[in-house]
């Protein structure tokens, strides 16, 4: 409803200047038509009454002279919209503008967005097509800290400033600003609300997620300063370019920052459908400024979207091999490593130094083989793998279908832990128990290797029915037989890291459940021949376990039961694979030389770091296009009620796709950015106007659809829009295109009657004056203290955040960085989605739970607390009073003067000086007064303070730093 | 008409909300309607109590102990993730007893004695019903009338339509409790979240750990003399930047700061217990005086109630007894029972209850079936969306009533359905609005609590 005032006023401000104008079905009649009669009489088939619809004008024009009089009728049963419905009749001033339009011939037009944009001949400048009476240029300070503010989220530091009262060339500037690391960090900021990101997956328990190799893609995407139209096709498609490189892989992480659940019970295909969805919403949202989030249930109400359209663009993104229930603690399918260009040249030597000592030692077999021939002569006694043996039973046990062996609290493994068994089995039942740490029912929490008809079973479960791993072999064992078996399991929760071998030969496995998503904790010891409701009947002999999982060659030398003596007899064309691996394995470990041993101590440790190295490079989650998956539009958007089947196809209200484009994501994207496309380049400009005005020129930047705002700088969008193409979508030449402006460039001081006039700035006869977003809110204050750390990228950090917080909703705990991390930008901060960053927060950024474009400000008393008494804005302040008392000349006044200066590039004038010694003189006594007091209010924050300070002094300082950082203009871009 | 106003009124000050105000401008007033309710106090009890162990006595279950569900019953309705895989549905009925109470007689269980003793002052409505079946969808449903992220919370709505008559405390306050247990299901912020309303109608959490509103507490060393030094400089400092430049958005910031100095004071004099009358306080049980349990916000509830607060959102967890529920739900009864029970009987001593609307409940209810392991000491219920009971006291509801009835197996309900959206719609309707024209356009349409569903259980009031 607000909005609606405001756009009623913004429609009054045009009438100011278009009085008398003749109607423009555009600008004129189609609001009104759309806001209050479309719903009815709109595109929505399923809800049109009386079978009207006035948004085809053919349809329309036919029943004019009826609908106005239905409109303008005062008998209250006829009158439209519809009294017993509840809506209010038409205003006169509308009811006049539509007779007016019917009395002009109704010209008719179709919506401005939907059509492409043509660039206006009547103008070649922002200033050309902005008409209103420029105010005066700002002055330069405060034009500088505003076009630092907004090309890089920064201010001026106080030498800059100096620097521009020398040489005020402020082309020079914007030129530095544009090319600085902090202006791709700023522009990444912003993207990121649009992209949904985050370091968690937004639903119930919301589990972490690694995504910040694809939040660095964007960044260098902006230091590159990449066009805009490859930066959205490998977004969108990066994976489908021929021979996709590893950034391009990494960017189409776009598409899988959306929520994920990993709440156990969730149906997954409901899910599943809502990530698809999800694209298609953000996609509409991010590049066409089109509400498609409508037509998931039923044709749009205002816009000509159908619901097929909803359901051709999700056919789209409809293949990706993903799950709907996802792992809660970390990546899910489909993930990539995706090392970074250091990364990768650290893992490029580990692996170099690994494959010379793989050649090292191959080189050595032959001369290996021939010392074994040797030694085996030699031989006494034996050997066993020991490696990893954390439990060991050699007795033979007899069991009778009912006991079991308790063996205590041993061979305690979770999900994520390997382990191998070795036993020796007799069994005289198919069904039983062999090893188990399991509660005693089949469905219990724990994990066991079982037998059941005959089969091996192993099954590890948190909860049975949904967070389970389990699987059998195919085979038989045979019953009343000694066999051996060997398990092993690598500790990656997936039924393929599982291999089982029946006297030396492996066993084909079949997984049935493969669901092992959550720890879990064996409530119950280790037992042999019990767990699981079972119990072993029969005989078990030799259980060897392991906390590791044994190599292939390992697990089969676990099987044999002849001893090295007795083998080394056994004729070498005569031994089982078994065999010969025992005698090799020990031979390595016990019958090599000094310098042998070495070289094989050489490939083990390459391996181990190369390996260490490996697991230790983040991934990302990316798109990939598996095999098609049917798309259907889906009734009242229920991911169960199947109707016709669609195939991908953008919207038929919009240019076509080429034909040489792939029907996929690639050529979606390539549709995107069409120069026939008539909304992307006019929706990625008027964001770009919002990021320096405040708002965008069509305000409602999410929607370019009829119920959008009527943009009052018309011609200046498309002008912006065809520009923006016609220089190979080059993003960074935009914005100094609108910074170099007159129109940016004036003051944005005003009088009374013009901030009533247009308090919004719709007529951009002043200068903008907006509060910062609020990344720059704190990451101004890091600046002006001097604790900022500028390091680009990486995993994000956690800054300070009061205690408990987290805890309360239960989100586990939050640990704060130490050091570093708690001085990084704001975009580095962790994004729990669930709970998010409470600065940030209060300073109204978006919540990233799902997509956000239009930026929004409030001014609450929570954030005066915040910036007054946050530790953050605290120890800001007091290290800025210390660089104040540093750094700024002598006495305090110029101290003062020069706080200033840190945060709002500016000499304070003769008031606010006085204002603020006086400030200061009132501290100074007071903690002069009260050295404890003083003492502790110093000591907010991890940084100590500057010892060779005056306590009292710097308290006062910092408390009027604390002043300047709380000051309206402080927060505001002026 | 100057529209900064607006943003002035970031708690809604003197009974005015945004959408209020635009009755000035001769669009829509608010309230509608004379309400019954001037504010609500929610307690939500997260997590999705059982309905069959509390208050919907069920019988002739006894007698179908361990048998299967029969299909006839259940109707192809899908089950969580956690149950449809297993191989058995046997029925379990409730191991707690119960008795009729009150001049009505109604029932209720054992586990709640004194929750029986306030019968008659509350409404027992024991068919509600929800679309989702998982925590995180069915909370974000009731509490925002979807189940996917982004809508504004029913508080925000309020606030958004109604304002607050709260001067110096937000018109919205959140606060939590966790189960003794295992602490239980997480919230999120979203729950008490403006969604696309301006981030002002969110929630305001009150903390039981550090300050109660983030950030409220000055640092050490720095005294509330010191602070109104602070805040004369900065007014006279922001004052000066206003009039050069003309920005009414100057004259806002100042007052937001003078604002926080009031709630600075405010809202340690809310938590002050000393001058609340001990035998009030060991009313709401002996947790009352420990901040961050049920009781102790049970008590906060109503200081914030009488100091005009207009919507005061409690959440008590860990409700969901898929397992161990024979041991774990009496501890959560014991922990909000008495409490409850003491907000509606101090509200109605003090003339308050009339037009204070107090709710119970959670998110769903629970299966009938067993799901895990059955034993003679141990059984556990899996989510169920289609019929669980809440109850509602005061603010023009009828006090003594029952509503709706399930059927034998506690799954299928058989009169006076109520769906969440005709829930919203009620509360709504309580506080004088009419859900349908509480809207606000977001993304080219109109958006309101209840979506384009919602009737007002007409039963249900006064």
């Amino acid at each position: 409803m607000r909005e609606k005032i405001k756009f009623g006023l913004n429609v009054c401000l045009a009438q100011v200047f278009l009085l008398a104008q003749p109607v423009e079905f555009n600008r004129d009649v189609r609001p009104i038509l759309s806001d209050r009669c479309f719903a009815c009489h709109g595109p929505d088939a399923g809800n049109r009454k009386a079978g009207l619809r006035l948004d085809v004008e053919t349809e329309a024009k036919k029943r004019l002279g009826k609908v106005y009089e239905r409109i303008s009728s005062t008998n209250l049963a006829l009158r439209m919209p519809p009294q017993y419905a509840g809506h209010a009749a038409l205003p006169a001033k509308d009811i006049d503008v539509l007779k007016r339009w019917i009395d002009q011939g109704a010209p008719w037009q179709p919506h401005w967005s939907f059509v492409a944009p043509k660039k206006p001949v009547s103008h070649s400048s922002i200033d050309g097509f902005v008409t209103s009476a420029r105010n005066a240029p700002a002055r330069p300070e405060t034009l500088l800290r505003r076009v630092y503010l907004d090309l890089t989220g920064l201010p001026p530091s106080p030498a800059e400033v100096d620097a521009f009262a020398l040489d005020p060339n402020y082309e020079r500037v914007v030129d530095r600003l544009l090319a600085s690391p902090e202006h791709a960090e700023r522009m990444a900021a912003r993207w990121l609300d649009g992209a949904r990101y985050a370091d968690t997956n937004g639903y119930q328990s919301d589990g972490v997620r690694d995504m910040w190799r694809w939040r660095d893609w964007v960044i260098d995407a902006y230091k590159a300063n990449m066009p805009f139209d490859r930066f959205t096709i490998e977004q969108i498609a990066g994976d489908l370019l021929p021979n996709a490189t590893l950034p391009q892989k990494i960017a189409t992480g776009f598409h899988r920052n959306h929520r994920t659940n990993a709440e156990g019970g969730i149906v997954e295909e409901e899910f599943r459908v809502e990530y698809v969805a999800d694209r298609v919403e953000t996609t509409s949202t991010v590049w066409l400024g089109l509400t498609m989030g409508c037509t998931r249930c039923h044709d749009h109400k205002y816009d000509p979207l159908r619901q097929r359209d909803f359901y051709s663009m999700f056919a789209f993104f409809n293949n990706v091999p993903e799950r709907g229930l996802v792992y809660n603690f970390g990546n899910d399918e489909p993930m990539i490593k995706a090392p970074t260009a250091e990364m990768a040249t650290r893992l490029a030597e580990l692996d170099r130094k690994l494959e010379a000592a793989e050649a090292d030692w191959a080189g050595l077999q032959p001369r290996l083989a021939r010392e074994q021939k040797k030694w085996e002569k030699m031989i006494r006694g034996d050997w066993a793998v020991g490696r990893g043996l954390v439990y060991s039973n050699v007795d033979t046990l007899r069991f009778d279908g009912k006991s079991a062996v308790d063996a205590g609290d041993k061979a305690k493994f979770d999900y994520m832990s390997p382990y191998s068994f070795s036993v020796w089995i007799k069994p005289e039942s198919g069904d039983g128990a062999i090893l188990s740490r399991n509660e005693d029912y089949w469905e219990g929490e724990g994990y066991g290797l079982y037998l059941k008809n005959g089969n091996i079973h192993f099954v590890a479960t948190r909860r049975y029915t949904d967070i389970s791993l389990r699987l059998e072999t195919v085979d038989r064992v045979k019953l009343g037989d000694w066999q051996h078996v060997a398990f092993t399991y690598d500790g990656k929760r997936k039924g393929k890291g599982v291999h089982i071998w029946i006297d030396g030969k492996p066993a084909a496995i079949k997984t049935t459940f493969d669901e092992l998503t959550y720890p879990f904790g064996p409530k119950v010891p280790f037992r042999i021949g019990g767990g699981g409701g079972l119990r072993f009947q029969g005989e078990i002999q030799r259980v060897k376990v392991f906390d590791r999982s044994l190599t292939e060659e390992e697990s089969l030398s676990t099987g044999v039961v002849e001893t090295l003596e007795e083998l080394a007899r056994v004729p070498a064309a005569n031994r089982t694979a078994a065999q010969q691996a025992k005698l090799h394995l020990a031979f390595v470990e016990t019958g090599i030389s000094a310098d042998e041993r070495a070289v094989l101590s050489v490939l083990d440790t390459a391996q181990a770091e190369r390996d260490k190295y490996y697991a230790s490079i983040p991934t990302v989650m990316v798109m990939e296009e598996g095999p098609k998956r049917q798309a259907y539009i889906l009734k009242r958007g229920a991911y169960d009620a199947q109707g016709e089947p669609v195939e991908a196809a953008t919207p038929g209200m919009l240019q076509p796709m080429k034909p040489e484009w792939p029907r996929n994501r690639l050529g979606l994207a390539y549709w995107l950015v069409d120069k026939e496309n008539p909304l992307t380049a006019r929706v990625q400009v008027n964001r770009l106007w919002q990021m320096f005005f405040g708002q965008g020129l069509v305000k409602t930047v999410e929607d370019f659809g009829s119920q959008g705002e009527w943009p009052v700088h018309m011609e200046l969008l498309d002008w912006l829009a065809v520009e923006f193409m016609e220089r190979g979508w080059d993003l960074r030449a935009m914005e100094k295109l609108i910074v170099m402006s007159e129109t940016y460039r004036q003051s944005s001081t005003a009088s009374p009657e013009m901030w009533q006039r247009d308090p919004e700035n719709r007529l951009l006869a002043r200068g903008p004056r907006v509060r910062l977003a609020a990344p720059f809110v704190r990451d101004q204050a890091l600046a002006a203290s001097g604790l900022l750390v500028k390091k680009v990228g990486g995993p994000p950090v956690k800054p300070y955040q009061p205690p408990g917080l987290w805890q309360e909703l239960g989100g586990g705990g939050y640990k704060e960085d130490k050091g570093e991390g708690l001085y990084r930008r704001s975009m580095y901060t962790y994004w729990k989605r669930t709970v998010g960053p409470p600065m940030l927060l209060n300073f109204d950024a978006a919540t990233r739970e799902g997509c956000t474009v239009r930026e929004t400000r409030t001014n609450t008393p929570l954030q005066a607390l915040n910036l007054m008494n946050d530790v953050a804005f605290l120890e800001a302040a007091r290290r800025m009073g210390e660089r104040m008392m540093r750094e700024g000349s002598g006495d305090p006044a110029s101290r003062i003067a020069y706080g200033w200066k840190l945060v709002l590039g500016r000499q304070p004038n003769q008031q606010e000086a006085a204002a603020a010694l006086r400030a200061y003189e009132r501290f100074l006594g007071r903690y002069r007064g009260d050295g404890a007091a003083a003492e502790a209010y110093l000591k907010t924050g991890e940084s100590g303070r500057d010892l060779t300070l005056n306590t009292a002094e710097l308290a006062a300082m910092a408390t009027v730093a604390s002043l300047i950082l709380n000051l309206d203009e402080a927060v505001t871009k002026e | 008409m100057n529209l900064s106003m607006t943003r002035r009124h970031f708690f809604g000050r003197a009974g005015i909300g945004a959408a209020a105000l635009q009755s000035l401008l001769g669009a829509e007033t608010l309230p509608h309607f004379a309400p019954k309710a001037k504010r609500v106090i929610y307690l939500f009890q997260s997590g999705g109590p059982s309905q069959m162990e509390l208050f919907d006595y069920k019988p002739r279950l006894v007698d179908k102990y361990k048998t299967e569900l029969p299909e006839s019953v259940r109707m192809g309705q899908r089950l969580t993730g956690m149950s449809a895989t297993q191989s058995t549905f046997p029925v379990v009925p409730s191991r707690f007893k119960f008795a009729r109470h009150g001049q009505g007689g109604a029932w209720v269980s054992e586990l709640l004695p004194h929750t029986a003793g306030i019968v008659d002052k509350i409404a027992i409505v024991k068919s509600v019903f929800t679309e989702a079946i998982n925590h995180d969808p069915a909370v974000t449903f009731l509490q925002t009338g979807s189940q996917i992220a982004g809508r504004p919370s029913m508080g925000s709505w309020a606030v958004y339509g109604l304002g607050a008559e709260a001067k110096n405390l937000p018109g919205f306050v959140v606060m939590i409790s966790p189960g003794q247990g295992t602490g239980g299901q997480p919230l999120y912020d979203r729950l008490w979240g403006s969604g696309f309303l301006p981030t002002r109608y969110q929630g305001v959490k009150f903390r039981s750990v550090g300050d109660p509103v983030l950030y409220l507490r000055d640092p050490e060393g720095f005294s509330r003399e010191d602070r109104r030094a602070y805040l004369d400089t900065l007014g006279e400092l922001n004052q000066a930047r206003a009039r050069e430049l003309g920005d009414p958005e100057i004259a806002t910031r100042i007052a937001q700061y003078e604002m926080a100095f009031q709630m600075q004071a405010s809202v340690p004099e809310l938590v002050d217990l000393s001058k609340e009358p001990a035998a009030i306080v060991d009313s709401y049980g002996p947790d009352a005086r420990k901040a961050g349990t049920f009781a102790y916000n049970c008590l906060m509830a109503r200081r914030l109630a009488e100091r005009g607060v207009r919507f005061i959102q409690l959440y008590h967890r860990d409700w969901d007894h898929h397992g161990g529920l024979q041991n774990g739900l009496p501890k959560r009864c014991k922990e909000t029972d008495q409490p409850a029970a003491a907000l509606v009987n101090d509200l109605a001593q003090r003339g308050m209850l009339d037009d204070t609307l107090v709710l119970w409940g959670g998110e769903f209810g629970r299966t009938v079936y067993c799901q895990g392991r059955l034993t003679d000491d141990d059984y556990g219920r899996d989510h169920h969306p289609r019929c669980f009971t809440m109850w509602m006291a005061g603010g023009g509801v009828k006090p003594g009533m029952v509503l709706g009835e399930t059927d034998d197996y506690c799954y299928n309900i058989t009169a006076d359905p109520l769906h969440v959206h005709d829930l919203q719609a009620t509360i709504l309707h309580l506080m004088g609005v009419d859900h349908t024209r509480l809207t606000y356009r977001f993304a080219g349409r109109y958006f309101r609590l209840t979506d384009v569903h919602g009737t007002v259980a007409k039963k249900l009031l006064v």
